[in-house]
């Protein structure tokens, strides 16, 4: 894979070409206006000058001799060395020169029609020069037109023109260079924070999930990142709670049936029995290995729940004929203890058949076992427009208000001493039932009074839940 | 019938072996998927099932199958597993197995299930009477009678003792029990069936000296003439 460049390079080389782009527009506009300015300058200076030029050779022309004007001329620009002079009759035939300077004779001649001052520039003998070039028509007869060209040496703008763009430039690659320096320190220490969030980042081991990224001192955009972080290390965190706790309680929960099964089989063996007390021995333990089975089968289900439940398959169930199978299932249990079975009303929901009787089931068994003989345990069933209720009575010893909020929690005994005699039960059917309950849409509770004793199962027809939340 | 069983955990594999034995069939065993696939080829005498492990050094109980329908071998195999995916399952069963069965299970639905997979392969016309000792139930007309006496059943406890009665002489676990009559698939951890049982008995044993149904503790219950428990 191609690796990218490194964000600081990228903000290093962005500042510095950026800055570097705009100096050098600057700069250009600089130039420019200078050498406008001196253009325009050396424009008004020549143009005074070629006024009194261009006055003095007209009437001298006119006088008709040469020498008289060139003279004129001489005394007339005392005072003005630098200013050259060039006069040139129709045919290009110099009339005067202020000598010394190669004239390009082929500039002026093209403009000697325009009346009005044109402006050239050109270079000779390593020297540049800027004039302006008229026409004139002499006033004498015969009237005949002669351009004048009042020229400057301009060498001196030409050498602080190179000097000034050699400065400017070395000012535009120096002043990138730096920038693209500030940029890179801004980068750095604006990534400074990611850097840290890096390291804590690698401290981060499955034994330090609390380890959190920095959020306090640094800038908005990196405290979301770190908040939305954090955020995700706290359910890593929560659900690597709950896997390690999983474990203890399996390997809890393993350990003291194995260890009866253990001490049983080596008392067993450790003298020789008749086969009677054999059988009877390897039939407890067929019991206690049955048991184990059955547990280990359910808390893979509740594992296979915490990753989030997937139904097996869906269809219409109708929850008062689950109830009443279930009834059957129970009947000659319940009729044994005197305790009478009662169904009220009736609805449907959509879920997984064997999950939904497994819900049923374990509410009703809890029921059973905990009611005393000769009352009634009544399965309710209400179905409304956004949900179906259903709903297990039973009388009994009412379960006290610091169990209630942990009666859905695996392997949690209302009563341990009481359990440890029944060793039947582990303390997974609530939680089983809860997962069962919450993979349908649905909710479970619990309320207990001296009354009675009630598990409220609520299933949420889907689309109220849209319109719920 | 001789069975083959491919399981390379060796307790396994020799409790397997002396149960089957025991429940009459002439089983042989091998402990990897080579030897396995070898014997399921070349035994002159074609095994009539294959207890399989999927997981297996050498060849896995996937290839061993797979070698095996190649070869044109068609007898049941009823694969043994201690993973329980569904995709484990479809596999198994798109590969051509007849049956699956999760580690650990027990022993007596194991036997249920080899009977039933060996007996989908023989037609047996079915009986529309059951009858064990002087114990009689008419399917067609619904009745039971033991002795010449009438007893009268409730609908369920007709199954149940239809259920124990087709399966004579096998032990039947309550998980079965409850899934074959109640339609319970699923562990219920209440003697519910334990009171079907005894209510059944009542009316089917108690008043007679000879008890068919028997308990056999920590495996489940069975119907047949025998005093061994």
């Amino acid at each position: 894979m191609k690796r990218k460049l490194s964000l600081i390079w990228r903000l290093t080389g962005l500042y510095a070409l950026v800055s570097g782009f705009v100096l050098l527009g600057l700069s250009v506009v600089i130039v420019f206006s200078i050498k406008q300015h001196f253009f325009e300058q050396d424009k008004e200076t020549l143009q005074g000058k070629i006024q009194l030029v261009s006055s003095i050779v007209s009437e001298g022309v006119g006088a008709g001799t040469l020498p008289v004007f060139a003279d004129k001329l001489k005394s007339g620009l005392i005072g003005h060395k630098e200013l050259l002079v060039l006069v040139m009759n129709e045919q290009g035939v110099p009339l005067y020169s202020s000598g010394g300077v190669t004239f390009p004779l082929n500039l002026i001649k093209g403009k000697s029609s325009v009346s009005s001052p044109h402006a050239i520039t050109w270079s000779a003998e390593g020297q540049s020069y800027r004039g302006l070039v008229v026409t004139k028509s002499t006033i004498a007869q015969p009237k005949q037109p002669i351009s004048i060209l009042v020229a400057l040496n301009i060498n001196h703008h030409e050498l602080f023109m190179s000097r000034f763009q050699g400065a400017l430039l070395l000012y535009v690659v120096i002043a990138a260079l730096i920038s693209g320096l500030l940029g890179w320190l801004a980068a750095k220490k604006g990534l400074l924070p990611l850097y840290q969030m890096r390291n804590r980042a690698l401290a981060v081991t499955a034994n330090q999930l609390d380890k959190r990224m920095p959020v306090e001192n640094v800038p908005a955009e990196i405290s979301e990142l770190a908040n939305a972080l954090n955020q995700m290390l706290e359910r890593l965190e929560d659900a690597f709670r709950r896997i390690s706790e999983f474990s203890s309680d399996i390997a809890h929960e393993l350990r003291t049936p194995i260890s009866n099964l253990m001490t049983q089989t080596h008392v067993a063996l450790s003298f020789p029995r008749d086969a009677r007390t054999y059988q009877s021995i390897l039939a407890s333990n067929a019991e206690e290995y049955e048991r184990l089975s059955r547990m280990i089968s359910d808390m893979l289900f509740l594992a296979k729940a915490d990753h989030g439940l997937e139904l097996p398959s869906k269809e219409t169930i109708e929850l008062d004929k689950e109830v009443a199978d279930l009834f059957e299932f129970y009947d000659a249990l319940a009729e044994d203890h005197n305790i009478l079975l009662r169904l009220k009303g009736k609805g449907e929901i959509q879920g997984d058949r064997l999950m939904i009787r497994r819900v049923i089931n374990n509410l009703l068994s809890n029921a059973i076992r905990y009611t005393p003989t000769h009352s009634t345990v009544e399965v309710q069933i209400e179905a409304s427009d956004k949900s179906t209720l259903l709903t297990v009575n039973n009388v009994g010893t009412p379960i006290s208000a610091e169990h209630i909020p942990h009666l859905f929690e695996r392997f949690y005994r209302v009563d341990k001493n009481r359990m440890k005699g029944n060793s039947e039960r582990v303390g997974l059917g609530l939680a089983i039932t809860r997962a069962i309950v919450v993979a349908h849409n649905g909710e479970i509770s619990v309320s207990s009074t001296v009354e009675r004793t009630s598990f409220k199962v609520t299933f949420f027809k889907n689309d109220s839940l849209i319109t719920k939340t | 019938m001789k069975i083959l069983v491919v399981e390379d955990e060796d307790k396994t594999g020799m409790f397997l072996q002396q149960g089957l034995n025991e429940a009459g069939f002439n089983t042989d065993l091998a402990c990897n998927g080579i030897d396995g696939l070898h014997l399921a080829l070349t035994q002159v005498d074609a095994y009539d099932l294959i207890i399989l492990d999927v997981m297996l050094p050498g060849l896995d109980g996937w290839k061993v199958l797979e070698t095996l329908r190649l070869s044109g071998r068609d007898m049941p195999v009823l694969f043994l597993t201690a993973r329980d995916q569904v995709e484990d399952r479809v596999k198994g069963f798109e590969l051509g197995a007849d049956d699956y069965l999760v580690k650990p299970f027990a022993f007596s639905e194991l036997l249920a299930r080899i009977r039933s997979l060996l007996k989908r392969t023989r037609i047996t016309p079915e009986a529309t009477v059951l009858t064990v000792a002087d114990l009689e139930l008419d399917l067609l007309r619904r009745r039971v009678s033991r002795a010449g006496i009438r007893i009268e059943l409730t609908a369920k406890e007709f199954s149940l003792l239809e259920l124990l009665m087709r399966r004579e002489g096998e032990v039947l676990s309550r998980s079965l029990i409850a899934s074959q009559v109640w339609d319970m698939n699923f562990d219920s951890d209440t003697n519910v069936i334990e009171v079907a049982i005894r209510r059944l008995r009542r009316k089917v044993d108690e008043p007679y000296g000879l008890k068919l149904i028997h308990t056999l503790r920590g495996m489940g219950y069975v119907l047949e003439v025998s005093d061994k428990i």
